[in-house]
C-alpha cells in the first residue's frame, strides 16, 4: 500500500513540474507585460525598464524560471498587484469558502442523488426509472449559469427568501478563526450568522451540485443494477435475509465502489471549476477571484492561483485512487 | 415457394447482422431519446443555417426608438419580446444558434483531430514517446477546463476572437480525445487480428490505419457528440463571463444571459429565452451520444 502512494506521488512530480511551465510561460505570453501591469498604462518606458530589471524581468527565461521555480518552492507566491496582499494569505482566506460551497453542494447531489439512482434501479423499467433518466439528462444539459439566475429570480427576487450574492451579509459582525464560515459561526457561537451563512450558501450549492447529482445518480443507478443480479445478491436472497438488509449489506455495500469514486472525482472537479456559480453569486472563493485576475492581469493571482488549484486537483485524484486501492483490494495486486 | 427459395431466404435472415455499424444504426433508430435528440439537434441546424430566413429582424440593428420601459414582452411583432436597447430577443436567439454552432463544431474538430493524431502516436508508438506525450497532456487535464478556455481567450493572439474560442475550447478537448484514442488502441493492439497482420508482414501504418484505428472509432465518435453538448455549453459560459464575440452586439447565448442578468426583476423573460435555447441543443447532442453509446456497446449487441 505505502508503496503505491508513493508510486503515485512520484508520478506527480513531472506533472507538477509541468504545470508551473505551462503557467510560466504563459503569463509571459499575455499581452502587456507584468511590469505594464505592476505600473498601470501610464507608466514611462524607463520606468518599465527599471521595474523589469529590478524584478529580473530582463534576463533570459530559463534564469527567471528558475528563480519562479525557487521562491515558488519555499512557498512564495508573490503579492497580489489588486489588493497588496500576499497570494498565500489571500488564498488562505477564500480557499475555505470554496471548499465550503463545495462540499454542500455534494451534500445536496448525494442526498437527492443516490437514494433517487437506487430507487430508479429498484424500479427499473418503470415510469419513474425513464424519468430519473431524463432528469439526469436534462440535469447535464442545463449550464450551471443558467440555473443560477433561475435560482436566483424565483428564490430572491421573487419569493425574495434567500440571499442572492455574497457569502455573508454585510451586517453581521463575525470573527474568522478558521475562515469556513460556518465553523466560525459554530465556534463563536453565533447562531444568526451560522443561519444567515448557510442561507448564502443554499443557491449557490444547488447550481453547482446540478452536474453532480445528475451524474451521482445515473452511476448510483448503473452500479446497483449491475450488482442486483450477481450471485451473492440471488443467494442472500434465497437465504431468506430481509430485503431490507440485502439492500444495504449486498447491495448497496458493492454498489458503492463506482459510486464512491464518482463522488470523489466530482469533488475535485468542483474545489477547481466553481468559476461560473462564484461569478453569478459574487461569492468570495478561488475561482472567482482567479477569473478575475485574468481580466485585470493580476499576474500573481493567476499564476499562484492556477498552480494551487491544478495541485488540489491533482491531489484529490489521488486520494480518490488511494482511497478506491482502499477499498478495493483486488486492484493493488496489479501494481 | 421452392425449398431453394426458402432455404436461400433462412440464410438471407441468418446473416442479416451486417456488421457493427448496420446494427447499431438499426438499434439508433429505435431508441426514442437518440430519435428526441436528433429531432432537438436537427432543428438547431436548420435554424443556424437559415437564420437569415427565419429571423424576422437584424439581430445587430439598434432601433432609433427605445422601449420606453424596460423590456416589452411576447407581442405578435416581437415573439420574445425586445431587450433594453429594443433588439428583437427572438431574431438574437436565431442568430445565436449559428455562433455556437459553427464555434462548436469547429472547436471540436480541432480537438478531435489533434488529440486523436496524438493519442495515435502514443498509443502506437509507446515508450518514451507515449510518456511525453501523456504527460503533457495530463498537465492540460489538471487545469480546469474553463479556467484554460479563459487563459486562452485572455492571450489575445493576433486573431479574430471567434478563432480564439474555438482555439480555446478545442485545446480543452484534446487531452480528453488524445487519451480516449490511445486507451482503446493499446487495447487493440494485443487483439488477435492484429497479430495475424503482423504475423503476415503488413505494414505499421497500415495496422494502424486499416486495422486498429477503424476498431478504435466508435468510442471517439460518442465522446465527440458529448463534446459538442459540452462545446456548446463552454461558448455562452465564455459569452456570459464577457468573453464572447468581440462585437458586443453579436448575438450570442452566453452574452444574451449575462445581460438580461440586469433586468431579472422587470423581464426575466430576457434570460429564459436565450438559456432554454442552450438547454435544447446541448440536450439534444446529449441524447444522441448517449443513444450512441448504447447502439455501439458491443456488451448490448444483439439485444435490441
Amino acid at each position: 500500500m505505502l508503496r503505491f502512494v508513493v508510486r503515485r506521488l512520484l508520478l506527480l512530480a513531472p506533472i507538477v513540474l509541468g504545470l508551473s511551465i505551462l503557467v510560466f510561460l504563459w503569463i509571459r505570453a499575455l499581452p502587456g507585460g507584468p511590469a505594464e501591469a505592476l505600473l498601470g498604462e501610464r507608466a514611462t518606458q524607463a520606468r518599465i525598464a527599471d521595474v523589469r530589471h529590478r524584478y529580473g524581468l530582463d534576463k533570459p527565461l530559463p534564469v527567471q524560471y528558475w528563480a519562479y521555480l525557487r521562491t515558488t518552492l519555499s512557498g512564495d507566491l508573490g503579492q497580489s498587484i489588486a489588493s497588496r496582499r500576499s497570494v498565500t494569505s489571500e488564498i488562505a482566506q477564500r480557499f475555505p469558502a470554496t471548499i465550503e460551497l463545495a462540499l454542500a453542494a455534494m451534500i445536496f447531489a448525494i442526498g437527492i442523488g443516490l437514494p433517487l439512482g437506487f430507487l430508479a434501479a429498484k424500479w427499473y423499467g418503470s415510469w419513474f426509472d425513464h424519468l430519473s433518466l431524463v432528469g439526469s439528462l436534462l440535469g447535464i444539459s442545463i449550464p450551471i449559469f443558467f440555473l443560477a439566475v433561475i435560482l436566483k429570480y424565483v428564490f430572491s427576487v421573487k419569493l425574495g427568501l434567500l440571499p442572492s450574492i455574497g457569502q455573508i451579509s454585510v451586517l453581521i459582525d463575525l470573527k474568522h478563526p478558521t475562515n469556513f464560515y460556518l465553523l466560525d459561526a459554530v465556534i463563536e457561537w453565533d447562531w444568526s450568522a451560522f443561519w444567515d451563512v448557510l442561507k448564502h450558501l443554499i443557491l449557490p450549492a444547488i447550481a453547482l451540485g446540478s452536474i453532480p447529482l445528475a451524474i451521482v445518480m445515473r452511476i448510483t443507478r448503473a452500479a446497483v443494477l449491475d450488482v442486483q443480479n450477481e450471485d451473492y445478491v440471488r443467494t442472500a436472497r434465497a437465504k431468506g435475509l430481509s430485503p431490507l438488509v440485502v439492500d444495504s449489506r449486498h447491495v448497496l455495500r458493492n454498489a458503492m465502489l463506482p459510486i464512491s469514486t464518482i463522488i470523489g472525482l466530482q469533488t475535485g472537479l468542483l474545489l477547481s471549476g466553481a468559476v461560473l456559480t462564484e461569478t453569478v453569486f459574487q461569492y468570495p472563493g478561488i475561482g472567482s477571484w482567479i477569473t478575475n485576475a485574468i481580466f485585470n492581469r493580476d499576474y500573481p493571482v493567476i499564476q499562484g492561483g492556477i498552480l494551487f488549484l491544478a495541485v488540489v486537483f491533482v491531489l484529490v485524484n489521488l486520494l480518490v485512487d488511494i482511497s478506491y486501492a482502499i477499498l478495493n483490494p483486488r486492484i493493488r495486486y496489479g501494481r | 415457394m421452392s425449398i431453394a427459395e426458402i432455404e436461400s431466404a433462412e440464410l438471407a435472415l441468418e446473416s442479416s447482422t451486417g456488421g457493427l455499424w448496420r446494427e447499431a444504426w438499426f438499434r439508433l433508430r429505435r431508441n426514442p431519446g437518440a430519435i428526441v435528440g436528433a429531432f432537438f439537434v436537427l432543428t438547431f441546424v436548420v435554424i443556424a443555417a437559415f437564420a437569415p430566413l427565419i429571423a424576422p429582424y437584424d439581430p445587430t440593428i439598434v432601433p432609433t426608438v427605445l422601449p420606453e420601459t424596460c423590456c416589452p414582452g411576447p407581442s405578435s411583432a416581437h415573439w420574445f419580446g425586445v431587450n433594453v436597447i429594443g433588439q428583437d430577443t427572438f431574431s438574437r436567439v436565431i442568430y445565436g444558434a449559428r455562433l455556437s454552432l459553427v464555434v462548436g463544431i469547429v472547436s471540436v474538430a480541432v480537438g478531435l483531430s489533434v488529440g486523436m493524431f496524438l493519442g495515435a502516436i502514443a498509443g502506437y508508438i509507446g515508450g518514451f514517446v507515449d510518456s511525453v506525450i501523456m504527460r503533457c497532456m495530463d498537465v492540460l487535464l489538471a487545469i480546469p477546463g474553463l479556467l484554460l478556455a479563459i487563459g486562452i481567450v485572455a492571450l489575445d493572439l493576433p486573431f479574430d476572437r471567434l478563432y480564439q474560442l474555438m482555439i480555446a475550447i478545442g485545446v480543452t478537448n484534446i487531452p480528453i480525445f488524445a487519451r480516449l484514442l490511445r486507451g482503446s488502441i493499446l487495447a487493440q493492439r494485443e487483439n488477435d487480428f492484429v497479430l495475424a497482420a503482423r504475423s503476415v508482414g503488413v505494414k505499421r501504418p497500415t495496422i494502424l490505419f486499416s486495422h486498429i484505428l477503424p476498431n478504435a472509432m466508435s468510442p471517439m465518435i460518442v465522446q465527440g457528440t458529448l463534446a459538442l453538448a459540452t462545446a456548446i455549453i463552454d461558448v455562452a459560459a465564455l459569452g456570459f463571463l464577457g468573453l464572447g464575440p468581440q462585437d458586443p452586439s453579436t448575438p450570442e447565448w452566453g452574452n444574451m444571459l449575462a445581460d438580461a442578468q440586469d433586468y431579472l426583476s422587470s423581464q426575466p423573460l430576457l434570460a429564459v429565452f436565450p438559456g432554454i435555447a442552450i438547454v435544447i441543443s446541448v440536450l439534444g447532442f446529449n441524447l444522441i451520444g448517449d443513444g450512441m453509446r448504447e447502439a455501439l456497446d458491443p456488451k448490448l449487441r444483439g439485444r435490441a
